[in-house]
């Protein structure tokens, strides 16, 4: 193949001048004739039953177009991402501070403000249930009534752990403890619900997942699917927090029952206190080990914080699982996964499900063990580390695992890991440097057994432009970019005769959800097929005008070349002559991710297939006096296969780590008994410009041979993994303490070991 | 209903006259009098930084300033920085060097970003953090924005 003209190149988005202009518009900013504003009435308490609930107040106040209780809702009264446990309004008990129990639309803000006030609610306090631990013992108050608390235990066992604990030289095992994180994402919440010409609903989402919005939507309202549309405006950030549904639907009911155009955005203070969060998880680990380094067994039990409803805590709980060995050959695997229903802050998806708990766990302990044999943690990380053709515990053979330990060696090298100990490591008396490192992989794709597939539609116009229609939501981790940068490469044309029509169900076929690092790869493929579909029709009818034959064709920079020289034929013209003479240039393409056939005994379910493998080194300075952890300087090393929008990859890195400094540091929603604490960025402290440290990265492009588009796999997960261990071990290094727990506070990185020195 | 004020503000050049309500915030009279949405409410608290707008040449977080207080000022937004059909060089280091994700935060960093080189038209690295310190991006981890600005910085200094 001919060297590539965009794929590869670093290219602006193509929204990016909507962006830099204010012209983009996120659903806050769509406008439209007789707009109601839509709020809802969140619950004040974490369990409370309610005695009554009376809206007729805030029904007959002029300017409230519609209010409506669960009473209200057409169809079914619940959210649907795994279980349809969830309700969209609470009809008897509120589970949690996020429950909502009524919605209303009015004219304005200060009357819808109004009329949620004029609801009449009377709440029965009852004790909730916070702790996770206490909630698992048999008898245990029921935060469902009638059902176990225990939403999800599930034991996963690989060869023979108790034999090889026995058997080992030397046996790690400790607790650890993460919190509640916040994704965060700077445009809140939000949908738009107007009633169609038809009379059906259409709803603009700021989310992951618009075909899922539909579905949701359609069956709230007790509507065909086929009468509900779903059209993703810009989308300011989303984390994995817009994966699952939030206000879109109450935008749709609202619409309905006003027969109305209804906006509806939550405040910064709703958003925080109701979309799922990622999963505090307690996790016991053993690791055993001979006493060369050797890995020889996992045991683990992970204890999930679900709140009260599953959302996706079975996911969440299954990818923690999987990685919980890391990227380490080791066949005896024994992990627990329990979910427990409590009254605290639903949970899901944030970037990495599951895994970031899990590397931190793992990673730590890696270093852990280190000491405790004397090793260096880069040589025992390279003795037990995966390869390609490593068959994991999951029974999955990893078919590209060279960036393992290339990733490390190279993290090493750019560091100087060797050297580190001529670096000052006490620039200060009261200062303390050290250096941790975290290696990680993580899967892309939904895996093993689930529907992953995505459509596109692709249609080159009499001009050569070029239409391109996909449900894959960009919620501004580029999506759009790359699915036009690879149409624009294989039809030979620019990026800027690339339109992409941002996700609209009337228009564009499913993609599945942006989610678990896939759309590059299933969405990707699927263009590359249906531009290969009008790429050959060109140049067929292009072999026949020219009589020149079909393999000496190619399209590149607008132009038809032959044996790779222009000829005088441009890509408009074959387009123009297509019109004319009835050769459609429309290609529909549906691809489904493949698993392979040929590893018959994977025993976890829905196994990941394809990898993200990464490294990041950590330099961090500790204050010994305030606590404070400084991050200096932070390598990071991943693999992109093969990056189509290097941008993109940086970008991704880039942000990733950002959001790993804060959850190593800072992030941490404190709630007690039920009340979340921080619901503002004001203490909820995501990182600043000035947290960020000197970032020196490296990305490998090792082409990933399964399913991989050009050989490209996702990339937008494993950056936040590695970051959290890589600093905790760094902390470890620098001050002689380990931590179990996250966020690494000064509360908890006090008190420094032999800080007495540094007194006067 | 409360009484109503008369103020005059000057947008992006343009001359508007409005009767506002006292509790009017800035941001309200930008996004639902003006509809200029360019300027995103992003936090409720003035933390995040999303509205930022210059008043008077100063930057403002418009969520917690009322628009009265804005009478007889001359405010620019986002969409008043594009001139004559040209986009500032701000805007276009933003695009070209891929400092923005998902573009919600851009519009207040570009302010912040252009009031810091009006004050500073060579600002080292540390001196770009600081001028953007009070506006959150989540998605980008800031880097590409630091290499915009300073990119954006190189070619106002030379003309390009």
């Amino acid at each position: 193949m001919t060297e590539s003209a965009i794929v590869g190149q670093w290219t602006a988005a193509p929204g990016a001048e909507e962006i830099v202009t204010g012209k983009a518009r996120y659903c806050p900013d769509i406008q439209l004739p007789g707009l109601l504003c839509g709020k809802l009435l969140y619950s004040p308490h974490a369990r409370a039953r309610i005695r009554k609930l009376d809206v007729r107040k805030a029904r007959n106040m002029p300017g409230v177009f519609a209010v409506i209780t669960h009473a209200d809702i057409p169809g079914e009264n619940s959210y649907l991402y795994a279980e349809p446990d969830q309700p969209l309004l609470v009809v008897d008990e509120v589970r949690f501070q996020g429950d909502a129990v009524a919605a209303v639309a009015a004219v304005d803000e200060r009357t819808a403000d109004a009329a949620l006030a004029a609801i009449e609610v009377e709440y029965q306090e009852l004790p909730g249930i916070f702790d996770p631990l206490e909630a698992m013992q048999p008898g245990a108050d029921q935060v469902v009534q009638g059902e176990d608390n225990v939403m999800m235990s599930q034991m996963y066992r690989a060869g023979d752990v108790e034999a090889a604990i026995a058997s080992a030289d030397v046996v790690i095992e400790n607790t650890y403890r993460t919190q509640w994180a916040e994704q965060a994402f700077l445009e809140m919440e939000g949908g738009v619900g107007l009633v169609d010409d038809e009379g059906g609903i259409t709803v603009y989402s700021s989310c992951q997942a618009p075909h899922r919005d539909r579905m949701q939507i359609a069956r709230a309202l007790a509507m065909p699917e086929s009468m509900v549309r779903v059209i993703t405006p810009y989308i300011g950030g989303a984390f994995g927090a817009k994966d699952e549904a939030h206000v879109q639907i109450h935008a749709g009911l609202l619409a309905h029952a006003a027969q109305r155009p209804v906006h509806l955005i939550r405040e910064r203070r709703e958003s925080m206190l109701t979309h799922v969060k990622r999963h505090p998880m307690i996790i016991d680990y053993t690791t055993a080990a001979t006493k060369e380094g050797k890995l020889l067994a996992v045991k683990a039990r992970v204890i999930a914080d679900a709140g009260p409803y599953t959302n996706s805590t079975h996911e969440v709980l299954n990818k923690c699982g999987e990685f919980i060995g890391g990227p380490y050959k080791v066949e005896n695997v024994e992990v627990e996964k329990i979910g427990v229903r409590t009254n605290n802050p639903i949970t899901g998806a944030f970037r990495g499900f599951g895994a970031p708990q899990a590397a931190f766990v793992y990673e730590s302990q890696m270093d852990d063990l280190a000491r405790k044999l004397g090793m260096d943690p880069l040589a025992i990380r390279l003795l037990n580390g995966v390869e390609t053709g490593t068959k994991m515990y999951t029974g999955v053979v990893i078919r590209e695992g060279t960036a393992m330990k290339a990733s490390l060696n190279k993290a090493a090298e750019m560091i100087e890991w060797e050297k580190r100990d001529q670096v000052e490591r006490r620039p200060a008396r009261h200062l303390r440097r050290g250096f941790g490192m975290a290696t990680i992989l993580k899967g892309s794709g939904l895996g093993r057994g689930l529907a992953d597939h995505a459509g596109v539609v692709l249609e080159m116009h009499r001009d050569g432009s070029v239409v391109l229609q996909s449900g894959a939501a960009d919620m501004g981790q580029g999506i759009v970019t790359v699915m036009a940068q690879l149409a624009a490469e294989r039809l030979g044309i620019g990026m800027s005769s690339v339109r992409v029509v941002r996700a609209d169900t009337a228009k564009s076929p499913d993609a599945g959800a942006s989610c678990a690092s896939r759309q590059a790869m299933v969405s990707g493929n699927a263009v590359l097929e249906a531009a290969d579909t009008i790429r050959d029709t060109l140049l067929t009818m292009a072999a026949g005008k020219t009589k020149i034959a079909r393999d000496r064709l190619d399209l590149k920079a607008g132009r038809l070349t032959v044996d790779g020289e222009p000829h005088e034929l441009t890509v408009k013209d074959l387009a123009l002559r297509a019109g004319i003479w009835g050769y459609p240039l429309h290609a529909e393409s549906l691809v489904h991710f493949e698993y392979p056939t040929d590893v018959p005994d994977v025993t976890y379910r829905f196994s990941q297939e394809v990898f993200q493998f990464c490294t990041q080194i950590a330099q961090v300075l500790v204050d010994c006096e305030t606590g404070q952890v400084t991050v200096e300087r932070l390598i990071a090393v991943h693999d992109a296969g093969k990056m189509i929008n290097p941008g993109g990859v940086y970008g991704q890195i880039e942000g990733g780590i950002a959001q790993g400094i804060g959850y190593a540091l800072t992030e941490e929603l404190i709630v007690k008994e039920g009340h979340t604490q921080n619901p503002s960025l004001e203490n909820y402290v995501i990182p600043m410009a000035f947290d960020i440290p000197e970032l020196e990265m490296e990305v490998l492009e090792i082409p990933e041979p399964l399913g991989a588009p050009l050989g490209a796999k996702g990339i937008a997960e494993s950056p936040i993994i590695p970051t959290a261990p890589a600093i905790r071990n760094a902390i470890y290094d620098a001050i002689d303490k380990p931590l179990y727990e996250l966020p690494m506070t000064a509360e908890r990185v006090l008190p420094v070991p032999d800080a007495g020195s540094i007194r006067h | 209903m409360s009484e109503r004020i008369g103020i005059t503000v000057t947008v992006n050049g343009t001359r508007y006259e409005r009767e506002v309500e006292p509790r009017l915030l800035l941001v309200q009279l930008i996004r639902e009098e003006l509809r200029l949405t360019g300027t995103h409410i992003g936090c409720d608290t003035s933390y995040c930084g999303a509205c930022t707008i210059l008043l008077d040449g100063e930057p403002v977080k418009s969520c917690t300033m009322l628009a009265v207080q804005a009478d007889g000022g001359e405010v620019l937004t986002v969409e008043g920085l594009e001139k004559d059909g040209k986009l500032h060089p701000l805007q276009e280091a933003f695009s070209e060097h891929h400092g923005l994700q998902c573009g919600y935060c851009t519009p207040g960093m570009l302010m912040s970003a252009y009031y810091l080189l009006e004050q500073n038209p060579d600002p080292s690295n540390a001196e770009i953090r600081k001028g953007i310190q009070g506006n959150l991006c989540r998605c980008t981890g800031y880097k590409n924005i630091f290499a915009a600005i300073s990119d954006a910085a190189a070619k106002m200094q030379t003309g390009s």
